[in-house]
């Protein structure tokens, strides 16, 4: 007898609706993302140590569970950074950087202490360090998405 | 704080490549195990209890210990599987000090293994990425969103290195001299597995750019291997060899994830650099070891680091020098295998990288450099105290073990 030399697919999946919190996550996240459409960005505060969530979280590191909601700035300062080379999305690609480099920072809005990542525009990579400023680059009418929060632009 | 001297008897590693197709994973573990067994002259029979650990779903197939156990030895034997990410071979290495520690076990076998040619890794680490995005993907964004900022495998190194970079004025020429040295370094021992003799920092600088800061030289390879450890007491470790490697201390700390956080909510660990679970775990596990002044008493060090700017990031962070000063002590020549506080002297993690057994052959690595069992990668100074170090979860795990070749006063 041989043995088959081939790979073998069984089907498999991840049920998203099984990954929600009991202190209700999405629900917390979906009422930030509602307010982006009036260009309003909340963030969650804790009351036991004064960090404030953006994305809201609904716990904090200090265990209290945080629940006052406050407007934080669009502005802030980029923490980390990195810009495309070879690495595409499937892999390495066989020849250099194709086309222009994205450049993708992660900041900590004014208002914030926590860090999200977000997508550069209007500079180049020379331009870009950590500590410099930004400013959200707002769609003209967002949508209430995640992606609304997907650019900025050097302050 | 337990009392009992726990010591390493014996260590086993097996044949470390890109693909090993000609066994299966019982097979490849078993070079480690036999190894292991042959060289604390021991056989199955005198195992109280094993240990085993890889990272979850990474050979597409999960509880591995259940059809391999009985060709390591284990049936009719107690068994526990640790798994913790990149750091799962430090914790299976704190788990066998954990069972002799205890009492409960007098000789306990620790396994840590990874045979990622059998599977599809970046499926495996979806498995990991899957509790960050799964309310992102429940509101509707689009995975292609999500992996233009991970960036894959590469994706939280490149924001590390970024801030550590700019922290510490590490320059891109001190990564490509961290790749040069691990890989030379490498290629003096026999289970590594990119070995590069005379690799020097300028070709290192030629490799492609995959994502800024980071070059094709400046990261790990994908790795088949497995190691294996035995721990046992300190009375019986010394009828078994001649010089046994103590274990002082283990320690570790787990932080808030980094990136995007936990199911899409914010996280507070801003800066990937930080690793302040990194100090914490450092700072107990020199304590417990009896350790004042780290800088002073630990003579080699075994950071886990699969990229470049890592290995100068943890030694700091593992308390060796101030913050920022790593950059420099490289540049010293110090880090070498005839320096004052050798630094990856196996050719780390960058050049070998199983996951599941890569944080316990940082373990593996301290103990046999202090048992003088290494060979032309010896390094030149006597070894007494060494750290070894282990990093995973999302970035947010560290593990710390303190290795001597005298038992804790
Ligand atoms: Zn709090």
């Amino acid at each position: 007898m041989e043995y088959k030399n081939e790979t073998v697919s069984i089907e498999g999946g991840w049920p998203m609706e099984h990954w929600q919190w009991k202190f209700e996550s999405l629900a917390l996240i979906r009422k930030t993302l509602e307010a982006l459409r009036e260009k309003k960005l909340l963030g969650l505060k804790c009351p036991g140590c004064g960090l404030v969530y953006f994305m809201p979280k609904p716990y904090c590191r200090c265990l209290s569970i945080p629940d006052e909601w406050v407007e934080v700035k669009d502005t802030g300062t980029v923490t980390t950074y990195t810009f495309t080379g070879a690495w595409a999305y499937e892999g390495i690609a066989d020849e250099g950087p194709a086309g222009t480099p994205l450049i993708i920072v992660g900041i900590v809005l004014d208002g914030t202490d926590t860090m999200t990542v977000c997508t550069l525009s209007d500079a180049k990579p020379e331009d870009v360090s950590v500590g410099m400023r930004i400013r959200l680059q707002w769609p003209e009418n967002p949508e209430g998405k995640l992606e609304d929060l997907a650019y900025c632009v050097p302050l | 704080m337990a009392k009992s001297e726990v010591a390493v008897a014996g260590v086993g590693l097996s044949k470390h490549v890109s693909k090993r197709r000609d066994v299966n994973i019982a097979e490849l573990v078993w070079e480690a195990v036999s190894a292991c067994y042959e060289n604390a002259g021991l056989k199955p029979k005198d195992i109280d209890a094993f240990i085993t650990g890889n990272m979850p779903a990474f050979e597409g197939v999960n509880l591995p210990e259940e059809w391999g156990a009985g060709h390591w030895g284990a049936y009719g034997k107690p068994l526990l599987r640790i798994t913790t990410g990149g750091t799962t071979g430090g914790s299976v290495a704190h788990g066998g000090y954990y069972a002799v520690a205890s009492g409960l076990y007098d000789t306990v076998l620790a396994i840590a293994f990874e045979k990622q040619s059998d599977g599809n890794s970046t499926a495996g680490l979806n498995t990991v990425a899957i509790a960050d995005a799964a309310a992102q993907f429940a509101l509707g964004v689009d995975p292609a969103f999500l992996a233009a900022f991970g960036g894959g495998a590469v994706g939280v190194a490149v924001y590390q290195a970024s801030s550590y970079m700019k922290s510490s004025g590490c320059t891109t020429q001190h990564l490509d001299k961290v790749a040069a040295l691990c890989r030379n370094n490498a290629a003096l021992n026999p289970y590594s597995h990119l070995k590069q003799p005379g690799l020097t920092p300028e070709e290192v600088a030629k490799t492609v750019l995959l994502q800024h800061p980071i070059r094709f030289g400046h990261v790990c390879p994908a790795t088949d291997g497995a190691c294996a450890m035995l721990f046992t007491t300190g009375e019986k470790a010394r009828r078994l060899v001649d010089k046994p490697a103590y274990v002082l201390s283990v320690a570790s700390c787990s932080d808030e994830a980094a990136m995007v956080g936990i199911a899409g909510s914010g996280t507070t660990n801003v800066d990937p650099c930080t690793q302040e679970s990194c100090k914490i775990a450092a700072a107990r596990a020199y304590e417990l070891a009896g350790i004042k002044d780290p800088r002073k008493e630990i003579d080699l060090a075994e950071p886990y680091a699969p990229f470049a700017h890592q290995m100068l990031m943890f030694y700091e962070r593992l308390l060796l020098c101030d913050e920022g000063e790593a950059p420099a002590i490289l540049d010293s020549g110090s880090m070498n295998l005839d320096g004052e506080l050798p630094v990856c002297p196996s050719g780390g993690v960058i050049s070998t990288n199983a996951i599941g057994a890569s944080a316990m052959e940082r373990v593996a690595e301290c103990a046999q450099q202090i048992m003088g069992r290494c060979g032309e990668r010896q390094v030149k100074k006597e070894v007494h105290k060494a750290v070894a170090h282990g990093w995973g979860g999302a970035v947010n795990l560290n593990v710390v073990a303190v290795l001597s070749d005298t038992p804790r006063r």
